[in-house]
């Protein structure tokens, strides 16, 4: 049993493991080099540093546990990006012990069969028995599902114009089934986080949260530029733009960063109503307000624009091209481009 | 549009109203509610009223006698908030726009309306293929948009919650895009007895998606081609560039010998058989996709026309078609409110016009005319005619 918890700490089972072992994590977090709290200081910073969640422990009941402290640890630091970083080492993490569990399972010895992992009992962890089900050659994913578990994977035969859709189902194999699962487990990470945590585990955690902000760098962005050259825009900025063109009142954090991003690269809030071409007196008005907002009376910044991380917290990085594999911030991009037109 | 046309116009969609019984969609508690009103210079949109706001259908038709009524693809645990981020995204319906003005080979100079919604309901029933054959919805409405084209709302369970990046791939489905005939070819590396290298076999997916449909298409040629004496055969193959006299014989033995591989997808029968695949891919895109108004469909905040409603620029009914007639189904026929059928009015018309409307073409020369209602409101609400004095 701890074994498999310990390996899926995520897995309702897991939890309620954690939760009948009766282990109070507010006592838990005030015992000095308590190794739980380490190892989930561990799980996080290598999220951040290498996209994974570090060494397990060789004690399973310290690495099942760790992973509930990780979660507090998250919540405190309350940034989406780390929350969706860790979310993804997570997901990455038990994507590759799947692969070996189900390919390689003998020498795990399981003492139950219904500890044994299963792709059966992954769709029924992730309640999606109805949604996925086994034909001849692998899997069948209802469309909807497919689209909401594919969103994030960039290889274009995941694309759904390259399938070959029907009746509604989207067939895969049973090794792409488990690279979508890979989304069912991120999102089943992130769900609920950040949550609120009591003062006291908080105050008991303060060397943990400084652990993961040492190393939450912050990058030299590039704020002044020679030219306003929208042809140099990235792909994200571009969308937004067109979006707004199109009409479309766009979530606030979109809207502040098109605003932002625009008058960031020296733009004049008459500009920016140009570009959006709103043809219409209110969207030019609240263009206007926007961009008096983000800069300072003396034309700078108050408000820099986000990184790329961030857009893809947001949803807003789409179309990525080739320069966008070399920058983390869509100002650099600009930059970049500028560059190269010179 | 003067004084006198607009009270004329409000005044009969008040009446239209007072005579029409409008079921709203589902949920209309959970949407937000806009309108378009007469007012001079009107394209101001009064928007995010709630369902409590807008209270008895009929009453705030009959009251407000609006322009355009409109509701909206999400719902939302506060539709009256005034900004998006404030609503509470609930959930939102699949919309599908197709607006004559955007199809390909429509122009909206030269084409008459009755032409261009004509090719509007072409579009829709290969959309609807799509929907209903790759997708598997059930829950379609079909509306008329009382304007120049049709949408398509689609409430099938799993719809709801998926946002505007999933939608975009539905769209990029539908429209064919981001795939070629290279991108549908399955490649299976054989290592055949006999054989240096390993080689590719190439087949097509007979199963889904767009290569089920190009290997459709390129079966259905091979079936005609086969049906054909073999001189005729020939003569047919040999009017695609680069099949000379030599090469169709074969591929004519070709095509009989080995049919049944063909039809399980197999393309490497003969080398030629993978240009003509090509072809047919490109055809296959071209006559199978739906042009549909990308932005609409990505968009799950979209405000859409409310079907029973009375488009103000055109008089006509934003009409809900049963599936089983959207085939017949004329929208120059069928759209037409009954309010307005049964009565002639007097119109002052700038420049002579001709209109196509209620089963009749009417050819409206310049001056003060009597026509039938209907054609006067269309004319009307178009700004072609003004309301003459009566």
């Amino acid at each position: 049993m701890e074994r498999l918890h310990a390996r899926y700490p995520f897995f309702a089972a897991a939890r309620e493991a954690v939760d009948a072992a009766a282990v109070d994590l507010g006592e838990l977090v005030t015992r000095p080099d308590e190794p739980a709290v380490d190892r989930a200081v561990d799980r996080v910073v290598s999220a951040l540093t290498d996209h994974t969640i570090g060494e397990p422990h060789g004690d399973d009941r310290i690495e099942l546990l760790s992973y509930p402290v990780a979660r507090v640890v998250v919540s405190l630091v309350d940034d989406p990006v780390v929350t969706r970083t860790y979310a993804k080492a997570e997901a990455a993490t038990a994507h590759e012990r799947v692969l070996a569990d189900l390919d390689g399972g003998d020498d795990l010895k399981f003492t139950t069969n219904d500890t044994d992992l299963t792709v059966e009992r992954l769709l029924a962890e992730f309640d999606l028995e109805d949604e996925v089900v086994p034909t001849e050659d692998g899997y069948e994913v209802a469309v909807t599902r497919y689209l909401q578990l594919a969103a994030d994977l960039d290889d274009p035969d995941w694309r759904l114009p390259r399938r070959s859709l029907a009746a509604g189902d989207v067939p895969v194999t049973r090794d792409e089934l488990l690279e979508l699962l890979r989304a069912a487990i991120e999102e089943r990470v992130a769900a609920g986080l950040p949550f609120a945590v009591p003062d006291a585990i908080a105050a008991e955690l303060d060397h943990a949260v400084a652990a993961v902000e040492d190393v939450l760098s912050d990058p030299a962005i590039p704020t002044e530029f020679a030219d306003v050259d929208p042809a140099a825009f990235p792909p994200c900025m571009d969308a937004l733009l067109e979006r707004a063109r199109a009409g479309e009142e766009l979530p606030d954090h979109s809207w502040f960063v098109l605003l932002s991003f625009c008058a960031t690269v020296g733009m004049h809030a008459e500009e920016v109503v140009a570009i959006v071409d709103p043809g219409d007196e209110t969207v030019a008005e609240r263009i206007r307000y926007g961009v008096e907002r983000v800069a300072t009376s003396e034309g700078e910044i108050a408000y820099p624009p986000v990184s790329c991380a961030t857009m893809q917290t947001y949803g807003d990085c789409v179309n990525k091209d080739e320069t966008c594999e070399t920058i983390a911030h869509p100002l650099s991009y600009y930059e970049t481009r500028l560059a190269a037109d010179d | 549009m003067n004084e006198r046309t607009r009270r004329y116009l409000r005044g009969r969609f008040g009446d239209h109203y007072r005579g029409t019984e409008l079921s709203p969609p589902p949920q209309p508690n959970e949407r937000e509610w806009g309108y378009i009103t007469w007012s001079s210079g009107g394209t101001t949109m009064i928007r995010h009223h709630s369902w409590m706001e807008v209270g008895d259908l009929r009453t705030f038709l009959t009251d407000e006698r609006p322009r355009h009524v409109y509701f909206s693809a999400g719902r939302y645990d506060d539709p009256g908030a005034g900004s998006m981020s404030k609503k509470g995204w609930r959930g939102s319906d699949l919309v599908f726009d197709l607006d004559a003005d955007h199809l390909p080979g429509v122009d909206p100079d030269e084409d008459s309306y009755a032409e261009m919604l004509a090719v509007c309901k072409d579009a829709l029933l290969r959309l609807l293929d799509l929907l209903e054959t790759d997708f598997d919805f059930e829950d379609l409405t079909v509306v008329f948009s009382g304007g120049r084209g049709y949408h398509v709302h689609v409430r099938d369970d799993g719809v709801d919650e998926l946002d505007r990046s999933h939608r975009r791939e539905i769209v990029d489905y539908v429209m064919a895009n981001d795939v070629d005939f290279e991108s549908l070819v399955n490649r299976e590396s054989v290592a055949g007895l006999g054989l240096k290298n390993p080689t590719d076999k190439r087949s097509l997916d007979t199963t889904g998606g767009w290569g089920r449909r190009v290997h459709d298409r390129l079966l259905a040629f091979v079936d005609e081609v086969r049906e054909l004496p073999d001189e005729e055969a020939r003569e047919r193959l040999q009017s695609f560039e680069g099949i000379g006299a030599g090469r169709s014989k074969k591929l004519v033995e070709v095509l009989d010998d080995r049919y049944d591989e063909l039809a399980a997808g197999n393309l490497d029968v003969h080398p030629t058989v993978v240009r003509l695949a090509d072809i047919f891919a490109e055809e296959t895109f071209a006559a199978e996709t739906a042009p549909i108004d990308e932005p609409v469909t990505t968009d799950i905040n979209r405000l859409i026309r409310l079907p029973g409603s009375l488009h103000g620029g055109t008089g006509l009914a934003v009409t809900r078609i049963p599936r089983d007639q959207v085939a017949e189904f004329d929208p120059l026929h069928d759209a037409v409110p009954g309010t307005f059928v049964g009565n002639d009015i007097e119109v002052t018309v700038d420049e002579p016009t001709a209109v196509e409307l209620g089963g009749g073409s009417f050819t409206v020369e310049a001056g003060t005319q009597t026509v039938p209602e209907y054609v006067g409101v269309f004319l009307m609400a178009r700004d072609h005619a003004e309301k003459g004095k009566e």
